[in-house]
């Protein structure tokens, strides 16, 4: 399996801060399979114990089918971990690309990252 | 009633003549075989000139046009989109369709080649039935094409592809790194679209953009890869796009479907237009 390992997106991805990542852990809400690029929906619990949904945005499923995935590769409830690119203005929303996911075991995705 | 079925019948026998002499006229051995899916290359990203780095494009913009790349430049560089427009879903138009960023599949007819771009599902028709470019026409992202197969080697196939298309409108840019092309819209593109004469699985498409923001044409020349058993998606922009531009700025939608700020110390929206309780 080839792949990039970056998010190629038609538009500019200014908006996340890419020289700042995070690492995020939580459960799978939703995964949004949609053009013009998906979103991981994700529970994430905060130090002080409050929920916070993350909008989480990837690649196209253009892109993300040519690497192995489908709109079933994640699934509500699945525990995830990540390092996304946050949104500059410091609010709950980020953009993450497939080499930097994997499921809370270690275990990848999709076979081949 | 007879004798209405029995023109009725003269009627189909003389349509499927004439379908068939259409369809006999279309000799496919003149053409090439460009059959199949076409991908940019491994390594190549959304950018103009895929022999620069999407950061050294060097374009040969005028000092207006330079100026407002830098200040495009800035502005993403805050966070924003800049010059670039199709984070609202709005087409690449005509020429940065030819980026590829999603496969295109090529369909030779007699009068009109079909180029199909799976990204938003853009189509070019490029006519090659010998007409002229209309006066009249309403400009378009895509544009109006016309184009004339070369048979370059003489060997009674044609091997090249000339189109020049016109009549387009805005706003476009080049590549997501925001290259302008001239508000005024009078770009002209001229391509020259041939199969690699060592690789016929390879694609060239040489690229020469004629418009006002430029000091002189600018040629690039892409390249594209067949791609055996390829798949297809759909790719419906406005399914799933989270960015929303409001004013002048440009917000996130957070799961729950509420306006985020994407940049830091972004301004409200104006929310004139509802009541709002007096403080």
């Amino acid at each position: 399996m080839v792949t990039s390992g970056v998010t190629v997106a038609h538009h500019s991805f200014a908006m996340f801060d890419k020289e700042n990542p995070i690492d995020l852990e939580g459960i799978v809400q939703e995964f949004k399979y949609v053009s013009p690029h998906s979103f991981i929906l994700l529970r994430v619990k905060d130090q002080d114990g409050a929920t916070t949904v993350w909008n989480l945005e990837g690649g196209a499923p253009s892109i993300l089918a040519r690497d192995g995935w489908t709109s079933t590769a994640l699934k509500p409830g699945d525990q995830i971990i990540l390092r996304i690119a946050p949104l500059q203005s410091g609010a709950p929303g980020g953009s993450w690309s497939v080499d930097k996911i994997k499921f809370k075991d270690g275990q990848p995705i999709v076979v081949g990252h | 009633m007879r004798n209405r079925g029995s023109i009725a019948g003269i009627m189909l026998t003389a349509m499927l003549a004439l379908a068939n002499t259409t369809t006999m006229a279309f000799d496919e051995t003149k053409y090439p075989d460009w059959i199949g899916q076409w991908r940019r290359p491994a390594g190549v990203g959304n950018q103009w000139d895929t022999s620069k780095p999407v950061s050294k494009q060097e374009a040969p913009l005028t000092a207006e046009y330079q100026a407002i790349f830098e200040a495009n430049l800035a502005d993403q560089a805050a966070g924003g989109q800049g010059t670039d427009p199709t984070y609202t879903c709005l087409p690449d138009g005509m020429p940065r369709a030819m980026n590829v960023i999603f496969p295109m599949e090529i369909i030779i007819q007699p009068n009109v080649t079909h180029i199909i771009i799976e990204y938003l599902s853009m189509l070019r028709r490029i006519y090659t039935d010998g007409r002229q470019s209309p006066n009249d026409k309403d400009p378009s992202f895509m544009g109006y094409s016309i184009g004339k197969w070369i048979d370059e080697d003489g060997d009674g196939r044609y091997d090249m592809l000339e189109v020049e298309t016109r009549d387009l409108k805005g706003p476009r840019a080049f590549d997501a790194s925001g290259i302008p092309l001239h508000a005024d819209n009078q770009t002209v593109v001229k391509e020259r679209i041939y199969l690699d004469k060592a690789n016929s699985n390879i694609l060239h498409d040489e690229v020469t953009t004629i418009d006002h923001a430029l000091t002189r044409p600018w040629t690039v020349i892409k390249s594209y890869h067949r791609v055996p058993n390829p798949i297809w998606i759909e790719a419906i922009c406005a399914e799933g796009n989270q960015h929303v531009r409001i004013g002048s700025e440009i917000y996130m939608l957070s799961a729950e479907g509420l306006l985020m700020p994407a940049k830091k110390n972004q301004p409200l929206p104006d929310l004139k237009y509802f009541k709002q309780p007096r403080q």
